[in-house]
């Protein structure tokens, strides 16, 4: 009789022999954006710095892998990587993927939040006004870079999938006019002070300077200029007198840094670049062309160049790396944070811009900034030749702004000196290899998306 | 007659004397007559007492009592039992008594009898109208028993030609009323029985019949469970293959999924390596479904378990989370599927009574949701009645690779790398190629010997203790396996096994309780990392171990460090499995034929695992990055399925009805802490040392609910129809999502029940046809995935005091239940009284609406999401088997069993798929195995590189990538699909010996080795040693006819993009065909007088060994793990042994 009785209870209540307490390792997308307490836990998940699951290129690939296509670092042991230095690149390499998937990654973070505080009535309206203008500039920082890699890249703004699975490659121009419309509206929405301690989440200032960059690679000499003076001017900020000390936590120069502090280690770029032990060739070695172009006496060459040197069969080598970042442990002092803007670019833009609106004299006195900061004498190019001025510029920027974000790369090509500074430098460049391989992978899943020249 | 010397016996009990007599009395007279005629003058006097003994017996005694000599036809008198009890008989008496009602008749001449069938006689015509005159209808009542003479229940006896038919009750009673008078066959049937048939003469008296059934010996009546009860192959409509415990036993493997190995038609085993403890992967009637699978590597589904009608090991996962040998396999044959730790280790194969495969909707579809993929039933070992017996089986085998590689020695290594830089005109240096320029240029390791070569033990006792009463049996058994990996250093699997069974059953037999009780443990030591890796050192890489044991690290002032191996010896990780499985089973008897029960089971699997890589492992150069890691996963199976049985005779047929419903519930928990900072590395078996600690955990519940039927009608044992149906609700789905409904009906013919057909086939002794079609379905997935979650970000510090989270899924609620369609038609064929047996079985199933982790292009922000797939698969296939016994005498037998399989795999369809994200992985039409790729030609003579075909049949040396459709050269260049798979065994007994040997064959299209050697890129480019099938077969000079490419040594040799495609050509892909001796196993059987002084009731000795040799056309490598040489290989196992029962 007890199995009549059961089986007759279990036809009548199905339904309750199958519901299940709220899942215990997760929470739903309502309940994470409850109130602005709660909606906190993902916006941090957003600046993040964890390379599967945080903010996109902290896992430093993007210095390590256009430093090789530039001329600043080359790869000492036989690893696809190489392929970066040596243009060889096919879709099928390794690391590509990780260039193209950790933003969108990122994007759909960024995307969640926007989608979810907007309209929440959990939220305070200024506290959605804030989140949204520091979602934007991540999102356009992301894009930035994704075309500057990429070229033209499917431009995606919503959480659908079913919608942005089937989105195409998106014109750079396009993507451009998304990226200058999110910093537009950031830049209204954000104020001037720091939304908390340190300055480890964009500001007016953050999204100032991007679109700085943003102008400056697009040849919009005016408001490049504009923005820069106004983040120089306004700002607050001071370069660091000490080169060793822009990196750090707290640098008086940092717009924007990064947390950096992993589980094992602390920040990406110091555990790729700086050997692991003192006897070890360095994974990373400086090319001869970036070493050359540090000048006598330069604080730079000194402070931010690492050598080591390792004995072989008594035969003696020395290696030099990247050492902008010191720390390899998570738990060394003083602390470091992965920078994402600093003022001293922000020279750099203002003098680029000034030189292309002929403001010259402008343009060497924020040159030369960045020189005595280094510890170099002024600039001796000829302030009345624009070309002169430039080619100072983009001296400095490669000795100043040299494996961050991918800097070098990006002028050689903005420039359009990539064929005649590569080719003279390196063997292997073609002008297909200025936009880098759509990962094979992302291709097979999305047939919309068109490999670029050179790789099909 | 027997009947009538047992009926007597009853008659005592139930009728009064006198009765008796009158009966008694009119027989007499009645025989008297009837034998006037009879000669014979009988004067000797014949004393005799036989129960249930073979007529042939008897007269053989009679004859040698009395001098006189038979005569019969042997056919005659066969299969005849009869009861006697002659006291002091003349030879008339006696021949009466044994032969009247049996229908023959006997004449005596001289000092012959001959026996021949009985006329009937005029006299006997009178016999019977007067009978008919006398009485009207009798009853009939009587027991069936088996041959310890216990009460049947359930049996089925049925009155040929007549619509009388009934069940037995709980003793094994039966009761005809009122059957009218005549001469009526009888018969009796009971599963795992010989049918029994009796003519018998209803002539007004009531009678009582008693049947004794023998077990069956014919395959055709082992009974075989199946889901939620139990069948014959002789009266089965479903595709069910079983293996029993005489096929496992013989195999000196430690994991039972190894021992089905080419065993049953459809089914597919693959061990994902040789490591012990590792986890084995099987497949019954092919891939159903698509998966997010990388290119080369094919989805694996894999069925359900139940282990005593318990769920278990969902998914036959993976149970280690910390790394380890078993972890790092690679490819696995090309299989999609994670290696790790078999979560089937705790259980001894010793303990195994039978595993049986259910293929098709008719026995599938009883598992609804759970059983698109087939299901495996394993049952384990219950008591059995009777004196108290102690087994004992004790056995050591000896392990060693299978099937070993060659690799380059050091001179032709240094040549090859050598002419690597040579072929780019390169200057190898120091970081480079240090080995040749650093290393000692005569040092030669032969690494496969110092990784794979060493030979390994295992060791493997079980003792079982059994025995009971017909009310009360107990068996109770332990075993305890040790197998040490054939690996350096002292790494093992051992394990542990205690298992009980109880049964107990009512004295009124209402009432039968089963309770089941394992309990295992398993230790799993081995390194965290190494093994395939170190395969490939350079055959000149310096010591990596000092004089005294140590670990070099340097080489003249090199750093070894991505060289050393020995390392990995001293980062141990270690894994402890538990599991209990317990199964109760309980069923009630309200009424004959109607039973009521519960099945209630309960499964606990806990695993804790802590892996340590101490300093002593690191290289001192600097600080050291102490770490252990701690793992813990417990894993829960609730299971309650209260059933109802009903069994009835309805018209000329059986009718068995089953009712069920199923409550289930599954919780998983599993969480990893990692420490580090220790500063002692004995610390390391604690996180308390550690200064630094991340903890994650993940979990996941899953309830399961159902109600279930089951319909069997049986028709004049001829014609079968067997419904079955199932309401699953599932917690996977989100709402409105969770209920399903999945069916099948199955039918069969037994055709030589037919007369005509034993009339024109009489040779054909079993023909049965018959066939099903059902659905079954598959809610594979995991919790609550079908609302937007968020996860907290582990192993990542809180950002200005707030804890990160993130997004773990894409948005879904709509993916509910796939749903397979299965077909199956089956013939049966007997032949020489079922001594050989034939099956042929043609299934087509086809998985629709598959649920399926549908892969996304990542700028969706992750890279899969849950969903169902519109796309419909087909797997089509015939299996065959065969079983014969080829030779019985008294001493020697000969049986073969054989079995062979051929599936098809097509994907039917799929709307929109050059649209989606497989539009480069399948084509409708085409198997779901296929591969895409270039089609490679062959070297260049003259410029020494690859060349494949581009899409319009050009060659060249730098293919595009893509389809053919998207402007590529790729076109489908493999099908890794098993062409086709089987297995034959053969048993030899003679007197003492027996002698089994099995072979397991397979063809398929798969991976060579050079897929390995060119997995990333062209092989040369690093410090890595390659197989020596390699050497000399690259082409050096314009005008070499190589078989392949010149070497390149860097990235940027002209030979590296053209290597780069050689990977994913067709000249990756080779024929894998092997035929393996499996299993040979040699045992003698002590001889009784030895055992007999010891005590010991029986004993033997045995010899076995496992994967024997392989005759293949494949190359390099195991053909059983194609794809990868440098995998843990599978052993070759060699092993002796003895068994003693006591």
């Amino acid at each position: 009789m007890v199995s009549f009785i059961l089986i007759t209870s279990m036809l009548v209540s199905c339904k309750k022999f199958i519901e299940i307490p709220p899942p215990p390792t997760s929470i739903t997308q309502t309940e994470q954006f409850a109130d602005s307490t709660t909606a906190m836990g993902a916006i941090v998940g957003v600046y993040n710095y964890n390379p599967s699951t945080g903010f996109a290129y902290a896992d430093g690939n993007i210095n390590a892998c256009a430093g090789q296509s530039a001329d600043e670092i080359s790869y000492t042991t036989t690893n696809d990587i190489q392929q970066f230095y040596t243009y060889t690149l096919t879709g099928l390499n390794s690391t590509i993927p990780t260039l193209w998937s950790s933003p969108y990654k990122g994007l759909y973070q960024v995307n969640v939040v926007i989608n979810s505080i907007d309209g929440n009535t959990n939220l305070s309206p200024s506290f959605q006004k804030q989140i949204t203008g520091e979602m934007k500039v991540v999102r356009a920082l992301y894009y930035f870079n994704l075309v500057n890699l990429f070229g033209d890249v499917p431009l995606v703004t919503t959480i659908d999938y079913k919608v942005n699975t089937h989105i195409p490659r998106t014109s750079v121009a396009t993507v451009y006019k998304q990226i200058v419309a999110d910093l537009t509206d950031a830049a209204q929405k954000l104020p001037a002070t720091y939304p908390s301690a340190g300055h480890l989440r964009p500001n007016l200032y953050t999204a100032m300077s991007l679109l700085a960059k943003v102008h400056l690679y697009q040849g919009a000499w005016q408001s490049a200029y504009n923005e820069a003076d106004s983040v120089i001017k306004l700002g607050g900020y001071s370069l660091e007198p000490d080169v060793n000390n822009v990196f750090l936590d707290g640098s008086k120069e940092a717009i924007w840094q990064l947390p950096a502090k992993q589980s094992y280690y602390a920040t990406a770029d110091g555990r790729n670049f700086v050997p692991s032990y003192s006897g070890s060739v360095p994974q990373y070695v400086l090319t001869p062309f970036q070493l050359n172009a540090f000048e006598t006496g330069d604080q730079r060459l000194q402070k931010w160049i690492g050598t080591s040197v390792i004995t072989i069969s008594g035969v003696a080598k020395t290696y030099k790396y990247p050492y902008k970042y010191k720390n390899i442990a998570a738990s060394s002092t003083p602390t470091e944070d992965q920078m994402v803007f600093r003022l001293g670019e922000l020279y750099l833009i203002r003098a680029e811009a000034a030189a292309h609106l002929n403001n010259l004299q402008q343009a060497l006195t924020d040159v030369n900034a960045i020189r005595s900061r280094a510890g170099l004498t002024a600039s001796t190019a000829d302030v009345t030749s624009q070309a002169a001025v430039l080619a100072a510029i983009m001296h400095e920027r490669q000795t100043e702004l040299c494996f961050e974000w991918a800097n070098r790369w990006f002028d050689l090509k903005r420039t359009g000196t990539a064929a005649v500074v590569l080719g003279a430098e390196k063997t292997g460049y073609t002008a297909d290899a200025a936009l880098y391989p759509i990962p094979q992978s992302q291709i097979l899943l999305n047939n919309l998306l068109i490999q670029n020249p050179g790789y099909q | 007659m027997n009947l009538n010397l047992c009926a007597k016996v009853a008659f005592v009990k139930r009728f009064s004397a006198t009765q008796i007599v009158k009966v008694m009395k009119l027989t007499i007279l009645l025989i008297t007559i009837a034998c006037l005629q009879v000669s014979a003058k009988a004067y000797s006097q014949i004393t005799l007492t036989k129960k249930n003994t073979p007529l042939i017996d008897v007269l053989n005694t009679i004859q040698q009592q009395t001098g006189y000599t038979f005569f019969y036809k042997a056919k005659l008198i066969a299969n005849i039992d009869v009861d006697v009890n002659l006291h002091n008989a003349t030879l008339q008496q006696a021949l009466d008594q044994v032969l009247d009602d049996l229908m023959l008749t006997y004449e005596v001449n001289d000092k012959t009898v001959s026996i021949k069938p009985a006329k009937i006689s005029f006299l006997k015509e009178i016999k019977d109208k007067a009978n008919k005159f006398f009485a009207g209808p009798s009853d009939i009542t009587g027991k069936v028993l088996d041959s310890a003479g216990r009460g049947l229940a359930g049996a089925n006896l049925r009155l040929e030609g007549t619509d009388f038919s009934t069940v037995t009750d709980n003793n094994g009673w039966y009761h005809f009323n009122k059957v009218p008078q005549g001469t009526y066959a009888i018969y009796v049937t009971y599963i795992g029985y010989i049918r029994q048939e009796k003519t018998i003469v209803v002539n007004g008296k009531d009678l009582t019949i008693n049947f004794i059934l023998k077990g069956s010996s014919s395959p055709l009546d082992q009974v075989q469970v199946i889901g939620y009860g139990a069948d014959t192959k002789r009266f089965s409509v479903g595709s069910v293959s079983t293996v029993t415990a005489e096929q496992i036993e013989k195999q000196p493997v430690t994991n039972i999924l190894l021992a089905l190995a080419g065993q049953a038609p459809g089914l597919a085993v693959n061990a994902t390596t040789g490591v012990p403890g590792s986890r084995v992967l099987v497949q019954v009637r092919g891939q159903n479904s698509l998966d997010n699978s990388p290119l080369s590597q094919k989805p694996y589904d894999q069925p359900l378990f139940l282990v005593d009608g318990v769920p278990f090991a969902t998914q036959n996962a993976n149970i280690s989370q910390l790394s380890s040998l078993a972890t790092l396999s690679r490819t696995n044959g090309g299989i999609s599927q994670a290696g790790g730790i078999s979560p089937f280790n705790n259980i001894n194969l010793d303990d195994i009574e039978s595993i049986t495969i259910l293929k098709d909707a008719d026995a599938t579809s009883i598992y609804g949701s759970q059983g698109a993929n087939g299901v495996i039933l394993i049952t384990t070992k219950k008591g059995k009645a009777g004196k108290t017996t102690f087994k004992l089986n004790v056995n050591s085998s000896f392990n060693s690779e299978a099937k070993p590689i060659s690799l380059l020695n050091t001179p032709q290594y240094l040549q090859y790398r050598k002419d690597a830089f040579a072929a780019d005109a390169a200057t190898p240096t120091t970081t480079s190629a240090p080995d040749i320029t650093v290393f000692d240029q005569n040092k030669y390791t032969d690494w496969q010997h110092v990784v794979y070569g060493k030979t390994s033990n295992n060791t493997n006792v079980h003792g079982s203790l059994s025995g009971g009463t017909n009310e009360n049996t107990f068996l109770i058994s332990g075993g305890f396996t040790r197998s040490d990996f054939n690996y350096p250093g002292d790494y093992a699997d051992q394990k542990v096994s205690l298992h009980s069974a109880i049964h107990h059953q009512s004295i009124d037999n209402k009432f039968t309780v089963n309770f089941v009780a394992d309990y295992g443990y398993d230790q799993n030591n081995s390194p965290a990392f190494g093994g395939s890796s170190a395969l490939l050192l350079a055959p000149n890489t310096p010591d990596l171990l000092s004089p005294s044991g140590g670990l070099n690290w340097y080489y003249k002032g090199f750093n070894l460090n991505g060289y050393q191996f020995y390392n990995y010896l001293k980062q141990p990780t270690s894994l402890q499995n538990y599991n209990l499985n317990s199964s109760l089973h309980l069923v009630y008897k309200i009424v004959t034929g109607l039973t009521i029960g519960a099945d209630v089971g309960y499964n606990r699997n806990t695993t804790a695992s802590n892996s340590q890589n101490p300093a002593a492992a690191q290289t001192p150069a600097y600080a050291p990055y102490v770490t252990a890691s701690f793992a813990n996963m417990i894993a829960q199976t609730i299971n309650v399925e209260p059933q109802i049985n009903y069994t009835k005779n309805i018209g000329n047929g059986l009718l068995t009805a089953l009712v069920g419903a199923t409550y289930r519930k599954i919780l998983n928990f599993s969480n990893t802490t990692t420490g580090s900072g220790y500063s002692n590395d004995n610390f390391l078996g604690s996180i308390n040392g550690a200064t630094t600690v991340f903890t994650s955990d993940a979990s996941n519940i899953y309830k399961y609910n159902a109600v279930f039927g089951r319909l069997k009608y049986v028709y004049a044992q001829k014609y079968i129809i067997s419904l079955t149906g199932r309401r699953d609700g599932s917690s996977t789905f989100g709402p409105g999502r969770q209920f399903g409904n999945f069916g099948s009906a199955g039918v069969g013919w037994i055709m030589s029940e037919e007369r005509a057909f034993q009339k024109a086939l009489p040779f054909i002794s079993y023909a049965k046809l018959s066939g099903s079609y059902g659905t079954t379905g598959s809610d594979i997935g995991s919790a609550y995935m079908y609302q937007p979650l968020f996860k907290p970000v582990t192993s990542s510090t809180a950002f200005q005091g707030v804890s990160p989270s993130a997004p773990y899924n894409l948005y879904n609620p709509d993916f509910s239940w796939a749903v397979k369609k299965s077909l199956n038609a089956a013939l049966d064929l007997g032949f020489f009284n079922n001594r050989l047996l034939l099956n042929a079985t043609y299934y087509r199933e086809r998985e629709g609406n598959q649920l399926v982790s549908y892969p996304l292009p990542i700028q969706t922000g992750f890279g899969n999401v849950f969903e169902n797939l519109d796309a419909n698969i087909q797997n089509k296939g015939m299996e065959f088997s065969l079983s014969s016994t080829n030779i019985k005498t008294k001493n020697f037998l000969w049986t073969t069993s054989f079995n062979l399989a051929f599936n098809r795999n097509k994907l039917l369809s799929f709307p929109n798929l050059a649209a989606s994200s497989y539009n480069s992985l399948y084509i409708i039409g085409q198997p779901t195995s296929i591969i895409f790729g270039y089609k490679y030609k062959d070297v260049n003579p003259q410029t020494g590189l690859f060349e494949y075909y581009d899409r319009n049949g050009n060659v060249t040396s730098a293919p595009k990538y893509g389809l053919v459709a998207n402007g590529g050269d790729q076109v489908p260049i493999a099908n890794q699909e098993v062409n086709y798979m089987g297995g034959f065994g053969n048993t030899l007994n003679y007197k003492h010996f027996s002698l089994y040997v099995f072979c397991q064959f397979s063809s398929q299209n798969a991976l060579n080795y050079l897929s390995r050697v060119y997995n990333t890129n062209a092989p040369s480019l690093s410090v890595s040693n390659v197989p020596a099938a390699i050497f000399g077969n690259y082409w050096k000079n314009p005008g070499d006819n190589a078989m392949l490419q010149r070497l390149a040594s860097g990235y940027g040799s002209v030979a590296y993009k053209s290597a780069s495609y050689f990977s994913q050509s067709s000249g990756v892909y080779d024929n894998d065909t092997y035929l393996r001796v499996k299993t040979v196993s040699l045992s003698y059987a002590l001889p009784e007088s030895w055992l007999k002084k010891l005590s010991i009731q029986s004993g033997s000795i045995f010899l076995n060994a496992q994967n024997l040799f392989t005759i293949t056309n494949y190359k390099v490598g195991d053909p059983e793990q194609p794809g990868d040489f440098t995998t843990f290989p599978l052993q070759r196992i060699i092993g002796a042994g003895l068994n003693l029962n006591f």
